[in-house]
């Protein structure tokens, strides 16, 4: 695992490498199975749903509902260098699959279960960028 | 399977929290030192397990070479079977399901079941954070590291928070469980944190990562527990108080909905609790303890909800209802749990829930003793899934009568 600006960074592999190149071109990419349509995530050696090894990378909506959130004022399992605290969320991404991801633009008494949310995305190097969501009314 | 086999044996090392001054063990010395305790409580020998069964749970001190065959080779043993436990808190449960079907299939007679870890003194990917290369590595923790994951605590935040906008459960609830837990270490010398705290204490604790608390977490620690198993003949040979293998049953990678969007406040006890109830042939009126998995009060009011004792979201009502001192009506985690008691390793903290109950329905635990207990509940619970609350649930039934 590398570092990058105090935050941890991902080992980007070939398996994976679609999801982060998508980020930093502004796209949210998961694998959907051709055989049943399943959208798998993260990223599957094959359908969890069906067991068909092929899976394509796909765009998909880059709008969810917030499945659930914390606000975490502490770092446990994380590198230091996040600036806390730190919103994090399950995002149920519309017509795809649940993701852990930040929720930025909104504060901590502000965040819901059942919120609306779209993707925002922030590049982190190496031709690799990072979804995060925003409320979706905000912009 | 039925008492097919019974535990002979167990062990428990104190635990360390490398204050200063402490000595710095290795994974493999709190293996020795767990198998010793447990063999002099078995009046056994490292001899008796030559050609017999030898179970080690994984630790995520990864810089130790702690394959199972390894671990013989250290202790001199040479077993005829090997059992590997890689389930997490799980492990230990699990490892006595693999044994005790080797037993009952003749494989082996015995086995000497062994889990240490020493993650306050792994090298990290952090300075001072307790963190194994296997927890910081590979796609699981590529998409959750980066993305804000900050730990089992915010994980399970997430688990909590949704329990809390499907169902109703409150703080002073959850800090019922842990108060009761804290009672229970002031009366178990091997606890780590022994002093009792109120419930306004719990509620005073800060908030780590919204809504759990500081009272809400496992404390971490260096240790290393053991149990012995053998045929049920052989353990009334052995002991006058051989405590029977009763009931087992397990589930992993448990789904409640689809594998895309999970209903995550449900556990695999929901499938592993009536297996293991039924092959014990008891009812839930019938168990006089309960060990959940105890490293999260939320954790432990699932667990209740999951074996049934109470309907899905009922778990804070049960907690009011309930009174879980040793002495109570429901006795629950009566060795203060991990969250008083400590956690030595995400991976051998498991051997707690089992311990406690064998040395309950021993009667060898002293001041926190549960009166003419019979018939206990434990678990095990291992692993955190992406997005979902536990990846191995096992249920296992003790008892003093076959």
């Amino acid at each position: 695992m590398k570092e990058m600006l105090g935050k941890p960074f991902p080992e980007i592999t070939d398996l994976t490498r679609p999801f982060w190149k998508g980020a930093a071109q502004g796209r949210l990419m998961m694998q959907r199975c051709e055989a049943c349509g399943t959208v798998n995530f993260h990223p599957k050696p094959w359908c969890v749903e069906c067991g068909s090894r092929k899976l394509s990378w796909q765009q998909v909506k880059n709008q969810g509902t917030v499945y659930s959130y914390t606000v975490s004022h502490s770092v446990a399992m994380n590198l230091p260098g996040w600036e806390l605290p730190v919103i994090l969320a399950l995002v149920d991404v519309d017509d795809a699959a649940r993701m852990y991801a930040q929720v930025v633009g909104v504060g901590e008494d502000g965040i819901r279960v059942g919120m609306r949310v779209e993707a925002v995305f922030e590049p982190i190097g190496d031709g690799a960028g990072i979804p995060k969501f925003r409320p979706l009314s905000a912009d | 399977m039925r008492s097919a086999v019974a535990i002979v044996g167990y062990g428990r090392t104190p635990y360390s929290r490398l204050r200063e001054g402490e000595p710095v063990l290795t994974v493999d010395e709190y293996l020795a030192w767990a198998a010793d305790l447990a063999l002099q409580k078995a009046g056994m020998t490292k001899a008796d397990f030559d050609g017999q069964g030898l179970g080690v749970a994984h630790a995520e001190a990864a810089h130790t070479v702690n394959w199972s065959a390894a671990v013989a080779e250290n202790l001199g043993i040479s077993p005829s079977a090997l059992i590997r436990g890689d389930q997490g808190g799980a492990s230990a449960a699990a490892m006595l399901i693999r044994a005790a079907a080797l037993i009952a299939a003749g494989v082996i007679d015995r086995a000497l079941i062994l889990g240490a870890d020493t993650p306050l003194s792994i090298p990290s990917a952090a300075p001072g954070l307790p963190l194994s290369p296997e927890r910081t590595r590979g796609v699981y923790w590529d998409f959750q590291g980066p993305f804000g994951v900050m730990g089992a605590t915010a994980q399970f935040a997430l688990v909590l928070r949704r329990y809390m906008h499907e169902y109703q459960v409150t703080p002073a609830q959850l800090g019922k469980i842990a108060v009761t837990n804290r009672f229970h270490a002031s009366l178990h010398p091997g606890a780590i944190y022994r002093k009792p705290y109120s419930l306004e204490d719990y509620l005073a604790s800060r908030i780590l990562s919204d809504p759990i608390r500081l009272f809400d977490c496992v404390p971490i620690v260096n240790g290393g527990l053991a149990y012995i198993v053998t045929s049920a003949r052989d353990a009334r040979a052995l002991t006058d108080k051989p405590v029977y293998v009763r009931g087992l049953g397990e589930a992993n990678n448990f789904y409640r909905g689809s594998r895309t969007h999970p209903d995550i406040t449900c556990t695999g006890f929901a499938k592993a609790a009536p297996v293991a109830m039924r092959m014990a042939g008891i009812a839930h009126r019938d168990i006089d303890f309960f060990q959940p998995y105890d490293d999260y009060p939320f954790i432990s009011m699932m667990t209740l909800e999951d074996w049934g004792f109470c309907k899905k979201g009922e778990g804070g009502r049960f907690i009011d209802g309930h009174d879980f001192r040793f002495d109570g009506d429901f006795p629950m985690s009566t060795d203060g749990g991990q969250l008083s008691g400590g956690q030595p390793g995400g991976a051998i903290g498991g051997f707690m829930p089992l311990i406690e109950g064998v040395t309950q329905l021993r009667g060898e635990a002293g001041a926190r003793q549960v009166r003419d207990a019979a018939i206990g509940g434990v678990c095990g619970f291992g692993g955190i899934p992406y997005g979902r609350p536990g990846r191995s649930c096992v249920s296992v039934i003790l008892g003093t009568e076959a």
